[in-house]
């Protein structure tokens, strides 16, 4: 009783503790109000979709049917295929993003007049939006006006237009390669500003103790790199799900559904099947397997911080 | 082998050795770096090139890279919507060149509700996260761990996953296809990033001048916005450009938030010109060089802030 008391003085208390326990939450207060409207209640809301009946053709019939919206999609050998089409595709682009983000971070860490050109140049393609890099890379691969079969033509490789959205596998790369020009800017700065902080001693011993190249980068560079490395690797499989608006521009998913990730999945089957229950069901999965990622990823993190 | 260098540097072999090796590194370098920055650029180039051509050209096999006939009649068109005589109707004549393009040539008012956009939730988020971020860096209060894990926890459910609550929520509200509607949302999914980034930011600043602050008789208040916010300014203009940026990219919520133009925003637009088989490319390229240019320009002014400040939250 009389701790609860205690506490009700600081609160309300003109002590300086109280003043600064007023003025803390005040200042978290705005943000929380915006998170919870746009977060906690969502996804209550989202959860007490995923368990009724809700499609938009038949309206004012909500029943609750328990697991049946899971069951449904369990069932359903679209959603597997998709799930495995997110898994290429993440595995795909996260070992390109990184690759050529630390090779390019490496060249720019380099003393020589193009890397100060090529630090500005490489902002481009981050600050260009997704959508816009998707609808660049839309026309550059297109059967019509595309510049890529321009080129290859010029060159003598094709002797007509090739339709890269036509087949599966270009398709996908085309998404690849489109994803990769977008994220790999971004993995190169931070890799380099962490390239920045190893000191150029360590270089210098490791060069007397008579260590070559590749020892050098195992050895030094690597673990220096780690940490940022799997904040990389978190974003960038984080990506992976919620691609969608690249889907969206570049390929719509096809052709038949070679490039429907989850996130465009879970799209048409609420916006084109009205299915909102099951559609609800399917973005709980989704978010849940991000959460648990995360998790995952998180505790790595850590021990990682612990090992550095 | 410390033999043989002697050698071979007393008969000048090395120094010509090491010149070559240098030489070749240089080209080496060089080579790569040109295909890096033709890879990174490239696509953007094109898109620039095909803007001063017209759909006629731009369908010849194989693509001008030089435009034949460079023309700013795109230009005119897209920002003054009075099509110039390239694009005028000649009866009788069957030609490229004057497609009618009602997304691309919406790309002007589009920019500004963009812009509108964006700007509003730069300047609600630098306020709300600085505010946020100040409090969990410096204060110690009940809560605190967990309201900042809660805060860091939101960053992770998916867009795609509260798509059909959002929708619900702004409907309710009376908000849909409006700016704020799309502020609120944007907001939402901005401000994880910023207060971690700020909250951050504030730890790596020493508390001195503040505390000197605090005891002339300083509020917490004031004393952030007359000490610490100057201090901290360039932090202030990367999170500010980050909302900004995130806002003006954002596609997913504003395709299904907004109905028309009162709210429509770049991406919107732009995508509908670019999934429309019968687009005129030309405008349509157009519209897109209109809409990369201002977060170009955005990211090439803050570059300094922007690197500097994630060297800072990444390189320790």
């Amino acid at each position: 009783m009389a701790v609860t008391s205690k506490k009700r003085v600081w609160l309300f208390s003109a002590t300086a503790a109280g003043r600064r326990h007023i003025y803390a939450y005040l200042s978290i207060l705005p943000a929380l109000l915006v998170l919870i409207l746009f977060t906690v209640y969502p996804v209550l809301y989202n959860l007490n979709l995923a368990f009724h009946k809700n499609v938009l053709t038949a309206p004012g019939q909500h029943p609750f049917v328990g697991m049946r919206n899971f069951t449904e999609l369990a069932k359903n050998p679209g959603l597997l295929r998709s799930f495995q089409t997110t898994a290429e595709f993440t595995v795909v682009t996260v070992l390109f993003t990184i690759g050529l983000g630390i090779l390019i971070a490496l060249l720019l860490n380099e003393q020589f007049f193009g890397a100060k050109a090529l630090q500005v140049i490489i902002l481009i393609p981050w600050a260009i939006p997704v959508v816009m890099a998707g609808i660049i890379w839309r026309w550059m691969f297109a059967g019509n006006v595309g510049v890529v079969n321009g080129l290859l033509y010029s060159l003598g490789f094709i002797d007509k237009y090739y339709s890269f959205f036509g087949n599966p596998v270009t398709a996908k790369a085309a998404l690849v390669i489109a994803r990769v020009w977008k994220d790999v800017p971004l993995a190169a700065i931070l890799l380099l500003a962490t390239l920045q902080v190893i000191p150029p001693e360590l270089y210098d011993a490791a060069k007397i103790d008579g260590c070559g190249a590749w020892a050098a980068f195992r050895f030094i560079t690597f673990p220096f790199l780690r940490p940022t490395l799997t904040v990389l690797l978190i974003l960038q499989t984080l990506i992976g799900l919620i691609t969608f608006d690249l889907v969206y521009v570049m390929t719509g998913g096809g052709p038949a559904d070679a490039t429907t990730l989850v996130a465009w999945y879970t799209y048409t089957e609420i916006f084109t099947h009205l299915n909102l229950g099951r559609g609800a069901a399917l973005a709980f999965i989704v978010a849940l397997i991000t959460l648990v990622l995360a998790v995952f990823y998180f505790m790595a993190l850590r021990s990682e911080e612990m090992y550095a | 082998m410390a033999a043989k260098a002697t050698v071979r540097s007393l008969l000048g072999q090395e120094k010509h050795g090491a010149k070559r090796r240098v030489l070749l590194r240089r080209l080496f370098l060089y080579g790569v770096s040109l295909v890096l920055a033709f890879w990174l650029i490239g696509p953007v180039l094109w898109i620039v090139d095909a803007s001063f051509q017209l759909d006629n050209e731009l369908f010849s096999i194989p693509p001008h890279w030089i435009p034949h006939n460079p023309t700013l009649d795109n230009y005119i068109y897209v920002i003054t919507r009075v099509p110039p005589p390239a694009y005028d109707f000649k009866p009788g004549e069957v030609r490229m060149g004057h497609k009618a393009s009602g997304e691309a040539l919406a790309a002007i008012p589009a920019l500004k509700n963009s812009f509108i956009v964006s700007t509003a939730t730069m300047a609600l988020n630098v306020v709300i996260s600085v505010l946020a971020a100040y409090a969990f860096s410096r204060l110690k209060f009940r809560g605190r761990g967990l309201a900042f894990n809660f805060v860091m926890f939101t960053r992770l459910i998916p867009p795609i996953a509260v798509a059909i609550p959002f929708f619900v929520i702004i409907d309710r509200l009376g908000l849909l296809d409006t700016y704020l509607a799309l502020i609120l949302v944007y907001l939402a999914f901005t401000l994880p990033f910023t207060i971690w980034f700020m909250t951050k930011y504030f730890d790596f600043m020493p508390p001195d001048l503040e505390d000197a602050a605090l005891v002339d008789g300083c509020t917490r208040l004031q004393c952030l916005l007359k000490v610490v916010v100057p201090v901290v300014a360039p932090g202030i203009a990367a999170t500010g450009a980050f909302a900004f940026m995130n806002a003006y990219s954002e596609f997913l919520f504003a395709v299904f938030l907004t109905k028309t133009m009162a709210a429509k925003t770049v991406p919107v637009v732009l995508t509908a010109a670019a999934i429309n088989y019968d687009v005129s490319y030309a405008l349509a390229s157009t519209a897109v060089v209109l809409a990369i240019v201002p977060p170009i320009l955005f990211a090439l002014v803050f570059r300094n802030y922007i690197t500097s400040s994630l060297s800072m939250a990444f390189g320790k």
